[in-house]
């Protein structure tokens, strides 16, 4: 419930940021505007509003700082559990009555939890703005963690872990990996949490959890859409200016020692069919700046067929079905350069792994030719025009990166990988890419008992 | 809420069809394909999609997978340029030019930059014309296309998609692989490759279909000066019968090492030219439609059976099923499946309440927007409309339609097409 309307008012820190930020791809012609009106409100909450009027709709998307970095061992899972429960009702609004109530106004709604942040977006016709800012303000203090709804939906999220982790081969050795590769840091376990925990956590922590990180000062609200920036403003004002600051969160203090020594693990499936192998090293995340050449190199390795990893592994030694390079340049913390390849039968994942590291070698000796770079980077550069088209694709990047402190590190992005030469790839391949210092995991296939015999 | 919901309603329906813009511009080029073009000038992107009559349908029935390998090798050479110098020359300018098959048609996606438009159209038309396909290249494609469906086989969903397929069309090449099977893909060879390409591949029955920075006068003769050559081959295809599969509700079983089983019930269903189809779409998406829907509210909210579980209308060109679907824990399988065979009879049983009602075509009708906000999402539409001969004043008919739908409408449609006794049922898991 909102009580009072329009007690605390705005700073208004900017209006307009008219940005040329991206140069389209190859020839640096036609550059794609971007306009920004950000506000922070009395209360702490942050809006970003995008004006775009192609289409009569709205993206609106309501940020929190806050994922499974942010909990502790013994209690994982509480950030993803607690995003089921923002749909389970507030005192005006039972349960699935948000769900009803979006519904019945031809939006769809979801939500998100990852590793840094949680976030709920609607996508709707623009004229109901008022009603999904309404009802995003109501939950966001006005949740009524019921502790039967938390027993039935416990049931749901143990599901949605057997589907995505227990009996997803794929997602069972991305957990391991994970944990072979963390130590301290909170990315070691699953946004998802442990089973153990997920049945375990209760109504008090949730509730703790949800006081602690659902407050407008750890909050992005972002619309982009046809709507007026200034209207948006008055009526984000409307709705979450009453709502008082929190304490500020606790901040995340573990940080990863640096790994020494090389770790394994085998995981053996009956569920899976083929092999994969993963090996990853740590890198630092966008605040280093080695972060754009990790970023292209990652690009260079694994976008199209045209790309290293394919054209070699998949294309020239025909020994995987499938090949890659992750790279998560945007995370809070600095994760993982993380190569994967899925052996064709026929070939060892020992052989494919060593088949990697070469690729890994050759980076590091021989400079990557100025075509692949320009490559990379225009593709890019295109991918970012592309998002232009899509409102909700829109919301989404500027508030991956408002997550990270502001979303003008977005107008740095494309300038820093534009500098980045082909001796900046190689260094930060022999930098990270350490052989005794690597974490390889492998998922082996076995035979059910019946077709052992 | 409800009331507010009404109102919402009654005003988009008093909108005349003739207040809308066209979705696109069709027009029949000379050598008979259709060309529509949907301009969107705002970004400078641009998405061009060429679809054939190549799809899995047409595999022959001792040569499953042949539409699929042929699409996936069309793109690894032309009689200019080697699939690695396509690949590097379309990703340098961060393009992409893919080809895929699906069961009613095989489809060449073009996805480029506005400044590089001719240059996409050069590759794009070069592909669909003048294909080599390099024996080496489509042994490559076969080893992969059978690693792919082998790997396939460790995702539940797939396992019992695969299963229900031939249940629900039995008689029909819907009910068939698509991809084919790992051994029908490693009997194929690249004459027969070659041999479906030039039957398959040809302009009568081809759609075009250009969307995003342009004009259509632009892209047409940009288009028509490139597709001057396109030979059309004597003589047309066979047709493709209408599915008209008997229902036949059995069940099957396939034992997986997993902790949590897949179910998926089917039947075959009806299209859109059926003028039960509106009432029915409303009816399956009271049914298990949305995070609101009655299998979503008994299922996942009120008893924490499942994670994911909904129902749906598939239409296709040549036929159409209903699909419900659910994962839950092995020990709580038989609750579930009960819960949803309840909450199916009951649609035919008795009348779902108005606000249902009002709900489910509030959102069917208001949502329309979001179905069309981006270039690609365009393409696809216009092409899908095109191709199951919708009519390009689909949008205005389908909320027409939608809008007169009443309570009795879904009654009666929901005891025809939604009876659980209907339903093959597959279970993949232990």
């Amino acid at each position: 419930m909102i009580r009072f309307f329009g007690l605390f008012g705005f700073v208004l820190s900017v209006g307009l940021a008219a940005t040329a930020l991206a140069q389209s791809a190859g020839t640096g012609s036609s550059p794609v505007k971007l306009q920004v009106t950000e506000a922070t409100l009395d209360n702490g909450l942050r809006v970003l509003v995008q004006e775009d009027s192609r289409n009569p709709i709205v993206a609106v998307q309501i940020l929190y700082r806050v994922g499974s970095r942010n909990e502790l061992p013994g209690a994982t899972g509480l950030a993803h559990f607690l995003e089921h429960l923002m749909f389970k009702g507030t005192p005006t609004r039972g349960r699935g009555e948000i769900s009803r109530v979006i519904e019945r106004s031809g939006g769809r709604e979801n939500a998100f939890t990852t590793k840094d942040m949680t976030g709920y977006f609607t996508n709707i016709v623009a004229d109901r703005l008022d009603l999904v800012l309404q009802i995003e303000a109501d939950r966001m203090r006005n949740l009524l963690l019921d502790p039967a709804e938390i027993d039935s939906e416990r049931k749901v999220v143990m599901e949605e872990r057997r589907m995505r982790s227990d009996d997803d081969p794929d997602g069972a050795v991305y957990e391991a990996m994970s944990s072979l590769a963390f130590k301290a840091s909170p990315y070691r376990w699953p946004i998802i949490g442990w089973m153990t925990d997920i049945e375990r956590i209760n109504a008090t922590e949730l509730r703790a959890f949800y006081d602690t990180y659902y407050r407008p000062n750890n909050a992005v609200v972002i619309v982009v859409g046809d709507v007026k920036a200034t209207d948006v403003l008055a009526r984000v004002r409307r709705y979450f200016g009453a709502i008082p600051r929190g304490a500020t969160p606790p901040s995340v203090t573990a940080i990863e020692p640096t790994q020494i020594d090389e770790r394994r693990l085998v995981l053996r499936r009956e569920s899976a069919q083929l092999p994969v192998v993963n090996i990853a090293w740590h890198v630092p995340n966008h605040t280093s700046p080695d972060a754009p050449a990790l970023e292209l190199l990652s690009q260079l390795l694994s976008e199209g067929r045209a790309s290293r990893l394919y054209r070699g592994l998949v294309y020239e030694k025909r020994m995987v079905l499938g090949a890659g390079g992750e790279y998560s340049y945007s995370s809070i913390d600095p994760s993982l350069f993380w190569f994967y390849a899925t052996p064709l039968p026929g070939n060892t994942p020992e052989a494919v792994e060593q088949a990697l590291l070469d690729e890994v070698e050759r980076l590091k000796q021989e400079p990557v030719p100025a075509e692949e770079l320009e490559r990379a980077r225009n593709q890019i550069e295109a991918s970012f025009v592309w998002q232009q088209d899509s409102v909700f694709s829109r919301s989404s990047v500027l508030g991956r990166f408002e997550i990270l402190g502001s979303w003008r590190l977005l107008e740095d992005y494309l300038p820093r990988l534009r500098a980045v030469t082909p001796a900046d790839v190689q260094r930060v391949a022999r930098t990270y890419f350490a052989v005794d210092r690597k974490n390889v995991s492998i998922l082996l296939p076995v035979p059910a008992p019946a077709a052992a015999r | 809420m409800r009331l507010r919901a009404v109102i919402l309603l009654l005003a988009l329906l008093a909108v005349p069809a003739s207040a809308a813009p066209p979705l696109a511009h069709r027009e029949v080029l000379p050598n008979g394909a259709v060309l529509l073009v949907a301009e969107r000038p705002a970004i400078p992107i641009v998405v061009v999609q060429i679809s054939v009559p190549g799809g899995s349908v047409r595999d022959p029935d001792d040569a499953l997978g042949l539409a699929n390998l042929t699409a996936d090798s069309i793109t690894r050479g032309t009689t200019v340029r080697s699939g690695p110098e396509l690949d590097r020359v379309i990703e340098f300018v961060g393009g992409s030019l893919e080809a895929g098959a699906g069961r009613d048609s095989a489809t060449l996606f073009l996805s480029v930059l506005k400044k590089d438009l001719p240059l996409g159209l050069d590759l794009l038309t070069e592909v669909l014309l003048h294909p080599t396909f390099p024996a080496e290249e489509v042994t490559r494609k076969i080893a992969e296309i059978q690693a792919g469906l082998r790997r396939s086989e460790q995702n539940p969903g797939t396992v019992a998609g695969r299963a229900l397929g031939p249940m629900i069309f039995p008689d029909h090449p819907y009910g068939r692989p698509s991809a084919g099977t790992i051994e029908s893909v490693g009997k194929l060879t690249r004459e027969q490759v070659v041999d479906f390409y030039r039957t398959h591949y040809r302009p009568d029955g081809a759609i075009i279909v250009a969307v995003g920075d342009i004009t259509i006068p632009e892209i047409r003769s940009a288009l028509m000066q490139r597709l001057s050559g396109w030979p059309r081959p004597a003589g047309t295809l066979p047709p493709i019968p209408k599915s008209s599969a008997p229902v036949t509700a059995e069940t099957r079983a396939i034992t997986r090492d997993l902790s949590q089983t897949t179910v998926l019930l089917g039947r075959p269903s009806i299209r859109q030219d059926d003028p039960d189809y509106f009432a029915l779409s409303v009816a399956t998406y009271v049914l298990g439609g949305g995070s609101a829907s009655r299998l979503y509210t008994r299922v996942r909210e009120e008893r924490g059976l499942a994670y994911s579980v909904y129902a749906a209308v598939q239409p296709a060109r040549y036929g159409s099923s209903c699909v419900v679907s659910l994962q839950t824990r092995n020990d709580s399988v038989a609750q579930a499946v009960q819960l949803v065979r309840d909450e199916m009879a009951r649609m035919g049983r008795e009348l779902v309440t108005a606000a249902e009602l009002d709900s489910a075509k509030s959102y069917l009708i208001g949502s329309f927007p979001l179905r069309l906000d981006t270039s690609g999402k365009v393409a696809r539409f216009v092409a899908a409309v095109e191709e199951n001969g919708l009519g390009l004043d689909y949008p205005d008919r389908y909320k027409d339609r939608i809008g007169r739908v009443t309570v009795a409408d879904v009654q009666r449609v929901a005891a025809r097409y939604l009876d659980p006794a209907s339903f093959d049922a597959v279970m993949v898991g232990k």
